[in-house]
């Protein structure tokens, strides 16, 4: 079990090492002028000049490099103009573009993301695995080949025609639900739920399908598996052999495939997020590649990516621990 | 397919280079009919003081600092937070172009060749902790906007004061700006290095704020500028994308004409995505039914949903502002030196198809000239290569034929992919599709917005031929011509808006007139006829006049949208 | 172990029996009518897709003409006429503010998704069965590198390298073939997992611990024994593929780095169309419906050919309905 945990923990790091890096070099060739952005469109190019030296951009990329990582062990020290303002360890850099702290930044956004990708979750696996279980109790029947239907329907409309739809429909139309914004947990629970209700299905459907076809197969599989002859054999009932046996063998995959979406939704739920009104990791995201902001891009990526791994690492766990044959490597 | 999902909206964030991109950038009626064409109005009844006025926008107030911030005019929310040394009349249409005083007692008072501008203060003028403001805040509020921590806003200051393009801030240099004297308390005098008739209309800029320099904490003063205007900032979240304003309760509506500040909240809710601002605005429930935008404008596929319902209709505000949306060529370019080529593409343009593209009839103007038509522009009409609604192919062709090029031409057009309809990829299928017809290929060269920015604006990368947009920093012909054609304003290592290169000594002879004069109306006719005998260089085709249409709530009272702006005015809205 | 699970998604237990000759998979393939169906559906699409000119010239348009006369500009350029002005000129109607004729558009649309999916998928399956095999069949070092270059390839938001990397290639590189490429490059871990997992439970077979005895290479193992048996996930999970890359397509197309104007794509036209859903809603539906057909159609297709070509799941099914059966007949008693 340590040596698995040092061995993912190596991994980790090898991981974002590489994505930084690889950030950094994209970024170097690609075009923008960093400090013309951040300066803005009229400034002269003695402003410019300026600018250009204050965000150190004049350094060889090994430097700029060397100071990232060295932020992020201890810290930086940058101008405000009037002083001198300390970005604590982890520092993960200064935003060029709004002189905001990156590890302030994320730690902001990381709740609104957070949020849509819990409630998201949630709902995909109850929609997907329910689905799932159905179409395999109802299998051969029209019922099937409807949720199956369904699901695909999802899977094939992209997510900002879903989310609008819902939103025209239950918030314009109907008025049902109120037009989402981002309410914090801490500051009105039910509130936060109604409004992040339409975002969390508008994931779900497009997730759900997913679950649904691996439910189903692990199902099968397991409906097929000697014992559960055996036990029908014996008279148990065909609902109890799907709703107990059966079940019981899809919940490891299920676990553990949701896991690995749980991590990479942390960063990739743009769309979601712009459509929706929440300002999360995903749209921060895009929106600092646009400007050329490198800190606040690759500050989030690593952020991002991190969860990608830690969810790689647990879902590897679960599949262990509900499977005792899975040796982890 | 989580990986999958991402945001076309970003995509739609202005790109707008050079102009009122932070806070209200937008527009106002032809000239002459001015008034009637905006959408003045509102629910009726007397407005009265009380309530919450929402605002529902795109762009987080990311910059709330008045040094930091572009603006025309002394921006929308801005100016409910910064009084400035000179303000826009406050009033629907042409009117509405005026610069008035605000802070100061007059529109500031010329030397005989207008080098030299003093201004006094108003009596009684408070910041928010109520202690006094004084004309050293204005000059300290001047000079931080040189810190490069600080930079963004307008170029005028850097170029007009005396010393200004060396000057580095008052954080690097203590000593301050020599050319900004405050004589007492009360006065400000400001020496230029060559005369500015327009100096009032740069003094409403949010540069022109005070800023205690006491309370002055760099970068992070936008968290918490100090007030001078109607409104104080009391909760500013994620950086602007959440703002609550209440009342200042040292201001003095004594001293303020031209803010009315009925409402006695404002909140602003902003990162919201387009589509649902419009959706939220036309089912105006609950809270939004006191809600406007500063920000966001009807498409055309809202627009054809508003058109079919008469109650929604009624709550569209529609307004003008000098803007003009443009291909630019370079004629240092083969073969855009040739005259007739540039007359030859001139004649060849389906303007129908160009506002189609951007949004209908209703959304676009067809432009023939640079300047908007509007008369503090001094707009004067010209039409040199008339090319009707829809194209002249056949003069085209003709002109085509005599600079020999009679087998066709096939040029490349640089545009962004931008989603604006504005130098976005709609407009460049549209000249692609018109230019066909005479006989030119149109090869698109699409780049992404930092890429278009880049070679644009460089005088070494520049491409021939062009797609660009120019809004005005303030109603007149001096912003709008100035930088785009005169000679000594082509920046060879920086970016340069004279995409033309153009350097005619008469031109620029006749600019350095022009901003001699006082007389803002006489300065107007000038940029007129300087506008009409550009023109005939053929260095641009202008192509249309964009027209901002925008819903508002249904207890919104009180809408008043100038052609300074094009947007309705959040000082001036009731929501009781 | 993930991959195994992801391998258990696309339905595939490491197969005791490597799949049979082609003729066998044929004739189950087509045992299966719903396969059938679909296959006619893609099949269809695909020769829509090539005959495109000839479509658009029998229709009497093609797809970048403007018509101005045909949309009304003052109310935002919506087409005139009902449906989207559907009309004996123009089969689907015309596309609000330019007038151009979308069936043209949606016929070589889909060229340009279809070509740049299909592209993109099999980029991603080569790169992936690569990785995976050798990361299966290499030593531990090997297969620890390669492990955790996959890792590097999942943690990548893939929308933020693709918009990097957009921006880093010059303009005047043909744009469907480089998003074909972005696509391919960043999004391979998948089969890569899937391929590996499969060749480590392949690996420990007897028959393939027989041929390893009998001397054989490790490339030799992996061209005769193992290639044949990762055909099956392999094949099921392309057909995943393609309408995620459909929908990556229209996604870079919200960036505005998809495909470039005047060039259409079903995803382009989606995202325009979303907004005019109240407007001019045949604009949003027809894609989006378009979609949908070639998504089903896709999943049922690969569904059935990943029957066809492990028998195993196929028996397993019959056994279950077996039960069911008999379990009613013992119920009507």
């Amino acid at each position: 079990m340590t040596g698995f945990l040092l061995r993912r923990l190596g991994g980790a790091v090898f991981v974002l090492l590489s994505l930084s890096v690889f950030l950094y070099l994209v970024f170097y060739v690609a075009p923008g002028n960093v400090a013309q952005i951040a300066c803005g469109p009229r400034c002269s190019p003695a402003q410019v000049a300026q600018v250009h030296e204050q965000l150190r951009l004049g350094d060889p990329l090994w430097l700029q490099y060397a100071h990232f990582v060295q932020g992020i062990f201890a810290g930086r020290d940058y101008s405000s103009g009037v002083g001198v303002l300390h970005c604590n360890a982890p520092c993960l850099g200064v935003s060029y573009q709004s002189d905001q702290q990156v590890t302030q930044l994320i730690l902001n956004k990381l709740p609104v993301t957070g949020s849509l990708v819990i409630g998201a979750f949630a709902l995909w696996l109850l929609l997907g695995v329910g689905t799932g279980v159905l179409s395999v109790w109802r299998r051969g029947r029209p019922t099937e080949r409807v949720l199956t239907w369904l699901t695909l329907a999802g899977t094939a409309t992209p997510v900002f025609v879903i989310g609008l739809l819902l939103i025209i429909v239950f918030c314009s139309t109907l008025q049902w639900l109120p037009f989402p914004t981002y309410v914090p947990f801490g500051e009105n629970p039910e509130q936060w739920a109604w409004n992040l209700l339409l975002a969390w299905v508008s994931l779900a459907a497009i997730e759900s399908a997913k679950y649904a076809r691996l439910t189903r197969s692990s199902m099968l599989e397991t409906l097929a598996e000697d014992h559960v002859r055996t036990f029908r054999a014996y008279g148990v009932s065909e609902r109890a052999l799907v709703g107990r046996h059966a079940l019981r063998g899809a919940v490891a995959p299920v676990i553990a495939l949701s896991a690995l979406d749980f991590g990479s939704m942390f960063g990739g739920a743009v769309l979601t997020e712009s459509l929706f009104g929440l300002p999360g990791l995903g749209r921060e995201l895009v929106e600092a590649v646009k400007v050329v902001d490198l800190p606040v891009v690759v500050g989030m990526v690593l952020v991002t990516g991190f969860f990608v791994v830690l969810a790689n690492a647990v879902a590897d766990l679960l599949y262990a621990v509900a499977d005792r044959r899975v040796v982890l490597s | 397919m989580p990986r999958t999902v991402i945001s076309r909206r970003v995509a739609v964030v202005a790109a707008s280079v050079a102009l009122a991109t932070a806070a209200t950038a937008c527009a106002g009626p032809q000239g002459d009919n001015a008034a009637s064409a905006s959408g003045a109005g509102g629910k009726a009844g007397a407005p009265q003081k009380g309530g919450t006025l929402q605002i529902l926008n795109r762009q987080p107030q990311t910059d709330f600092d008045p040094a930091r911030l572009y603006t025309s005019g002394g921006g929308n929310v801005p100016s409910l937070v910064f009084r400035t040394l000179t303000t826009r009349n406050r009033e629907n249409g042409a009117a509405g172009t005026k610069v008035v005083p605000d802070l100061a007692t007059d529109l500031g008072k010329p030397s005989k060749d207008a080098t030299v501008w003093t201004y006094t203060l108003k009596d009684g003028l408070k910041y928010e902790d109520g202690t006094a403001i004084t004309s050293a805040d204005i000059k300290y509020g001047i000079e931080r906007s040189f810190a490069a921590e600080l930079s963004g806003g307008a170029p005028y200051l850097r170029d007009w004061l005396i010393g200004g393009a060396d000057y580095q801030g008052p954080y690097k240099d203590k000593k301050g700006l020599d050319s900004i004297e405050v004589p007492d308390a009360k006065t400000i005098v400001f020496h230029l290095n060559k005369p500015e008739g327009e100096f009032p209309y740069l003094a409403t800029q949010t540069q022109t704020t005070p800023v205690p320099k006491a309370k002055d904490t760099g970068a992070k003063y936008e968290e918490h500028p100090v007030s001078s205007g109607p409104y104080k900032v009391v909760k500013n979240e994620n950086d602007g994308e959440k703002l609550l304003l209440e009342r200042n309760p040292h201001w003095d509506a004594k001293t303020d004409e031209e803010r009315k500040a009925y409402p006695d909240k404002i909140e602003v809710n902003s990162g919201l995505d387009p589509a649902v601002i419009n959706q939220r605005l036309s089912a105006s429930a609950g809270t939004d039914a006191a809600a406007v935008t500063t920000d966001n404008n009807l498409g055309p596929a809202e627009l054809a949903k508003v058109a079919g319902d008469k109650k929604l209709a009624d709550r569209v505000g529609t307004g003008h502002f000098g803007y003009t949306n443009y291909l630019a060529f370079n004629p240092k370019v083969k073969p855009f030196d040739d005259p007739k080529v540039r007359q030859a593409i001139a004649y060849a343009v389906d303007r129908s198809s160009v506002i189609n593209a951007a949004g209908g009839s209703s959304l676009a103007l067809p432009a023939t000239t640079n300047l908007p038509p509007q008369k503090s522009f001094g707009y004067v009409k010209y039409d040199h290569f008339p090319a009707g609604e829809s194209g002249n192919a056949a003069k085209a062709k003709e002109l085509l034929k005599e600079a020999g090029h009679e087998k066709g031409l096939t040029i490349t057009l640089t545009h962004s992919n931008a989603k604006d309809r504005e130098t976005s990829p709609e407009i460049a299928t549209a000249l692609q599709d018109a230019l066909k017809k005479a006989g030119i290929t149109l090869e698109l060269k699409g780049l992404e917005e930092n890429d278009y920015n880049d070679t644009i604006h460089s005088v070494k990368k520049q491409p021939g031929f062009f797609l660009a947009h120019w809004g005005a920093d303030w109603p007149s012909g001096g912003p709008f011509l100035a930088p785009l054609f005169d000679g000594r304003q082509i920046v060879k290592d920086g970016a340069n808006f004279n995409y033309a290169q153009f350097d005619d000594a008469s031109v620029n002879k006749e600019i350095d007139e022009i901003n001699k004069l006082t007389d803002l109306d006489a300065a107007a006719a000038r940029w007129g006829a300087l506008d009409k005998k550009i023109g005939e260089q053929a260095l641009t085709v202008p192509l249309f006049h964009p027209v901002y249409k925008r819903l508002y709530g249904k207890d919104v009272k009180n809408i008043v949208i100038s052609d300074w702006t094009g947007v309705l005015d959040v000082s001036q809205v009731a929501v009781k | 172990m993930s991959e195994a699970l992801l391998a258990q998604e696309v339905g595939t237990a490491p197969a005791a029996v490597p799949a049979s000759g082609a003729r066998q998979f044929w004739r189950r393939l087509r045992a299966q009518r719903s396969a059938v169906v679909a296959a006619s559906v893609v099949a269809f699409l695909v020769l829509v897709a090539l005959a495109a000119p000839l479509l658009t010239a029998l229709e009497g348009q093609d797809p970048n003409t403007f018509h101005p006369s045909l949309v009304d500009s003052a109310a935002g350029g919506v087409p005139l006429g009902s449906f989207g002005g559907i009309s004996a000129e123009h089969w689907l109607g015309v596309e609000p503010q330019t007038g151009r004729d979308l069936f043209a558009r949606i016929v070589y649309g889909a060229r340009v998704s279809l070509g740049v999916a299909v592209f993109a998928t099999l980029l991603q399956v080569f790169l992936g069965v690569v990785i995976g095999l050798a990361a299966g069949l290499g030593n531990r070092a090997v297969d620890q590198v390669l492990s955790r270059i996959t890792d590097v390839n999942v943690a990548m938001p893939l929308m933020v390298i693709a918009l990097a990397l957009l921006a880093v290639v010059p303009p005047e590189f043909p744009r469907p073939v480089l998003i074909a490429l972005v696509v391919g490059l960043i999004n391979w871990a998948g089969t890569s997992k899937i391929v590996r997992a499969q060749t480590l439970a392949l690996k420990s077979l007897d028959y393939v611990s027989a041929a390893r005895l009998s001397g054989w290479g490790k490339w030799k193992i992996a061209h005769r024994e193992m290639l044949p048996s990762l055909a099956a996930p392999v094949i099921t999970y392309a057909a995943l593929l393609v309408p995620q890359n459909i929908t990556v397509e229209a996604a870079l197309s919200f960036l505005g780095v998809g495909i470039k104007p005047p060039t259409p794509s079903w995803g382009q036209m989606l995202t325009d169309a979303d907004v005019w859903y109240q407007a001019a809603p045949s604009y949003l539906l027809i894609p989006a419906a378009l979609l949908f057909v070639t998504v089903l159609a896709l999943t049922v297709l690969g569904e059935g050919v990943r029957t066809a070509l492990d028998p195993r799941s196929q028996s397993r099914l019959g056994g279950v309905r077996r039960g069911l059966l008999s379990r009613r007949k013992g119920g009507a008693q």
